[in-house]
């Protein structure tokens, strides 16, 4: 078997053994992944858009291997459909899309279907606005489409939170815009009165361009100001100073100070106060953007959850939403679907995937009579199975419950700026009061002068640099995780993450792999060990079972060669068997192989805690066992000893067994662990560590995992785990290598670090002002050239964030 | 003399206004929602044939 790994000409992911379709063109041999791939690359080719292959600039495979299986119906879909007039149109999540060319590929080719009158792919979320002619197309012939050509499309509705989230942005970009073009003019009116300054100006023009600067000042202020205005006044009346408050007051009182100066001869400071809301409604406005950028990014890592699934009646079937699933209603379950409600097998029998739901890495054989939980993964065979409890009551349903209660107790932290904000304050206040008194009580100034010195105290004490200070940070530092694969959902939690005392770890897919591999091949005497692979192998090629394609990789990987199989016979729960080079062979487990009638199977082997054996038979002899267990992930102990380096304690809780929780415990070096935990204990624990004090950060990829990453203070959910884990995290890793978790702490902690760099300057920036402006020296020009200053070291600082190379 | 100051820094506002209002037409409409994808579609469309081609 070849050691470079083959990789598909069309999607770009490893070829796995044994499976590679072949297409010879003009002479050069084409290799692919599989049918679906060579399909698609026959339809691009086609079509004449070949050219697809060399516009693309992608370096990661994206859409995982059964991507192509889902089926579409018009019934499913017509709920996301919307009329108007004689066009229908429908919005599409199109998964795969990585780079430009996928967005051309997939706009070229769906505009050129039969019926479809526009459509526009948004690169940014990838998603696809199709307007079509319902007479002469229907939604499941274009998903049947997209999903020919390697796309995996998914219906798409937004939710009223999305809706509102994008009508805020707009609202936003319109303030920001306004403010923006206002300060423009203003400027220009400022630079007049700069030049006036320093050469001499007329008392009446300075009167006309100072009126002039009031005058666009104003809407800077009280519209585009708006969102500071209202989230001061909340503060005050919730006698919580915050960041707004601090914003509103530096403005305020240069704009108030300005128009007094106006009236009454002196100098303005209304750049000032519009630069303020201007720079601030910026960092805001990318702070924006770098969520609904994570948003999009964690939408196109959830799956397609089941929305529909097929029900008996008598000799009928129909596809039914899940929400119309009655107890008693006997459902049909197809191999690779997930199960949609609770409920019992009727007939037939599978291997299903439980790791969902119980953290159990190993498939577990369900026959007739057998209890299912909704969400785990029926592997092997089709399936009928009565309803036990509606939707609305089934297990993932109770883990949502349970999320929804962890969300609503977790009290919403203050961020660093605004506990700054709630000191900052009121020692500005003071200050000004101080200012006042001083100037005076004791020097005797008149009232008017007194009252003058103390607002130039108060505007210069309150900077945009502290305001930008945060902002500009967290959207550097957001967008350097984006590109190493790790997306904050948010800011703040860059820095909950930063100081964060304890990390706990889920064990099945989150320190482990979450799939068997092999660990130990032990052949029976006169056995060659790779030729008892290679029978394995042979026979388990067309399996899908995880042992299988463990067993399958691992031979490839041992350079076992495998040989053509016939007459393959998998027998759920049992094993496989097939005919290897005429000779008749057994895989699967001591039961399977003893109802098969073969003899002297050894006694009862050790085996380490969550391994599996399997046993191979030629001939009707025993010829070997090969032993698979869950292992470790291989990045895990670094990822535990870079958190012990850093003080944090890292525990483990697993819903597994107790014996293989300790086992994994020491073999990590981990500081605790807990096992044979429902979801509710995990949350019970994560709380009992946030009563204690800690500041826990909670890494887990199951259902079971969902309600303790929300009651977490950072939860971290990995890509490729359930949807309702990476919904309820804060923090995505976007690959399957925890080793990104190393990553966005490291972010994290230096984001931070610029942080306080800024808020440090902007403290400068005050200790050399405020005396200045309490003498009365400071005069507009050096203010406006003092805060220009100290905003662009503050920008600059943040932009190292992005410079640096994580990863 | 101010006249004219005045009246061309009148003017120079209303031309503002109008920039301001083709801006709010344009967030509005939605031109802002995806900064990405129209930096691309100029380079798209145009070696269609050449794809054919190869």
């Amino acid at each position: 078997m070849s050691v470079q790994p083959d990789i598909c000409f069309h999607c770009g992911a490893q070829i796995p053994v044994g499976v590679v379709v072949e297409k010879q063109v003009e002479g050069a041999t084409l290799r692919f992944c599989c049918k679906g791939c060579l399909g698609a690359y026959l339809l691009i080719t086609g079509a004449g858009l070949s050219s697809f292959y060399t516009r693309r600039d992608t370096e990661e495979a994206g859409v995982g291997s059964n991507a192509y299986q889902a089926g579409f119906d018009d019934a499913g879909l017509a709920a996301f459909v919307r009329h108007s007039g004689h066009s229908d149109s429908i919005d599409v999540i199109i998964d795969g899309i990585r780079c430009a060319a996928c967005v051309w590929l997939n706009e070229t080719f769906i505009g050129r279907l039969d019926g479809v009158e526009q459509v526009r792919v948004n690169y940014a979320t990838n998603r696809a606005n199709i307007v079509y002619d319902p007479s002469r197309t229907t939604p499941a012939t274009l998903f049947a489409r997209i999903s020919e050509l390697g796309y995996l499309p998914r219906p798409y509705t937004r939710s009223a939170a999305q809706e509102s989230a994008d009508r805020e942005q707009r609202d936003l970009l319109i303030r920001f815009g306004t403010a923006f073009f206002l300060t423009m003019q203003l400027m220009a009116y400022s630079f007049a009165l700069y030049a006036g300054y320093f050469q001499g100006i007329g008392h009446e023009i300075k009167y006309i361009l100072q009126l002039f600067s009031l005058l666009v000042t104003a809407p800077v202020i009280f519209y585009s100001g708006w969102p500071f205005l209202s989230g001061a006044w909340r503060g005050l009346k919730n006698s919580a100073p915050t960041m707004d408050l601090l914003i509103v007051i530096g403005a305020l009182s240069s704009f108030l100070y300005s128009i007094y100066a106006t009236f009454n001869g002196g100098e303005v400071y209304f750049e000032t106060a519009a630069m303020i809301v201007t720079l601030i409604l910026a960092g805001r406005l990318l702070e924006n953007y770098a969520k609904r950028r994570a948003c999009s990014g964690t939408e196109r890592l959830l799956g397609l959850t089941v929305g529909t699934a097929t029900r008996i009646t008598g000799e009928h079937q129909e596809q039914v939403a899940i929400a119309d699933i009655r107890t008693g209603d006997i459902l049909l379950v197809g191999a690779g679907e997930r199960f949609p409600v609770d409920g019992r097998i009727q007939e037939g029998s599978a291997d299903v995937d439980e790791s969902p739901a119980t953290g159990e890495p190993l498939p577990v054989l369900k026959q007739t009579g057998d209890r299912l939980t909704a969400g785990s993964i029926n592997l092997t065979g089709t399936v009928r199975i009565i309803c036990d409890h509606p939707a609305a009551d089934s297990f993932v349903a109770r883990v949502a419950r349970l999320v929804e209660e962890a969300q609503n107790r977790r009290a919403p932290i203050q961020g660093l700026a605004d506990r700054i904000a709630s000191l900052f304050v009121p020692g500005v206040l003071l200050l000004g009061l101080g200012t006042f008194f001083w100037q005076y009580r004791l020097l005797d100034n008149p009232l008017e002068t007194a009252l003058m010195t103390s607002l130039a105290v108060v505007l210069i004490a309150c900077p945009c640099a502290l305001g930008l200070a945060t902002p500009t940070a967290i959207v550097a530092g957001t967008g350097a995780a984006a590109a190493a694969g790790v997306i904050f959902k948010g800011g703040d939690i860059l820095e909950r993450l930063s100081s964060i005392t304890v990390t706990v770890f889920d064990k099945t897919g989150t320190v482990t792999c979450g799939t068997p591999q092999v660990q130990e091949i032990r052949p029976a005497p006169g056995i060659d060990p790779l030729e008892l692979l290679t029978l394995a192998a042979s026979v388990e090629s067309g399996s899908l079972h995880p042992i299988a394609r463990a067993i399958i990789g691992h031979a490839a990987e041992s350079g076992a060669a495998q040989r053509s199989a016939s007459g393959l016979r998998t027998v759920a729960g049992g094993g496989v068997s097939g005919m290897v080079e005429d000779s008749p062979v057994l895989v699967g487990n001591e039961r399977f192989l003893r109802e098969c009638g073969v003899p002297e199977l050894p006694e009862n082997q050790t085996t380490s805690p969550g391994g599996t054996m399997v046993f191979v038979a030629r001939d009707g002899q025993y010829a070997g066992s090969i032993m698979l267990s869950d292992s470790l992930r291989d990045e895990a102990r670094d990822v535990i000893a870079y958190f012990r380096k850093q003080q944090v304690r890292s525990l483990l809780l697993s819903g597994d067994r107790r014996e293989t929780v300790q086992f994994t415990v020491d073999a990590l070096g981990l500081e605790g662990g807990t096992g044979e935990l429902t979801p509710a204990d995990k949350t019970v624990r994560v709380e009992q560590l946030r009563a204690a004090g800690e500041t826990v950060l909670m890494a887990g990829d199951g259902i079971n995992d969902a309600p303790a990453l929300s009651a977490a203070d950072v939860g971290c959910a990995i890509a490729g785990g359930t949807d309702i884990a990476i919904e309820t995290s804060d923090l995505v890793l976007a690959r399957p290598d925890l080793s990104r978790l190393v990553t966005a702490h490291t972010i994290a902690r230096h984001t931070m670090a610029i942080v306080r760099q800024n808020l440090g300057w902007a403290f400068i920036y005050n200790l050399v002002g405020i005396p200045l402006a309490m003498s009365g020296l400071l005069t507009p020009i050096y203010a406006a050239a003092a805060m220009a200053l100290s905003s662009l070291c503050v920008v600059g600082n943040s932009l190292r964030l992005t410079v640096k190379r994580y990863v | 003399m101010y006249d004219s100051l005045i009246l061309l820094m009148v003017l120079s506002l209303f031309l503002g206004c109008g920039c301001w209002l083709f801006f709010v037409w344009g967030v509005k409409k939605g031109e802002f929602d995806d900064l990405e994808r129209p930096k691309h579609r100029m380079l798209d469309d145009d070696d269609e044939e050449k794809g054919e081609k190869k």
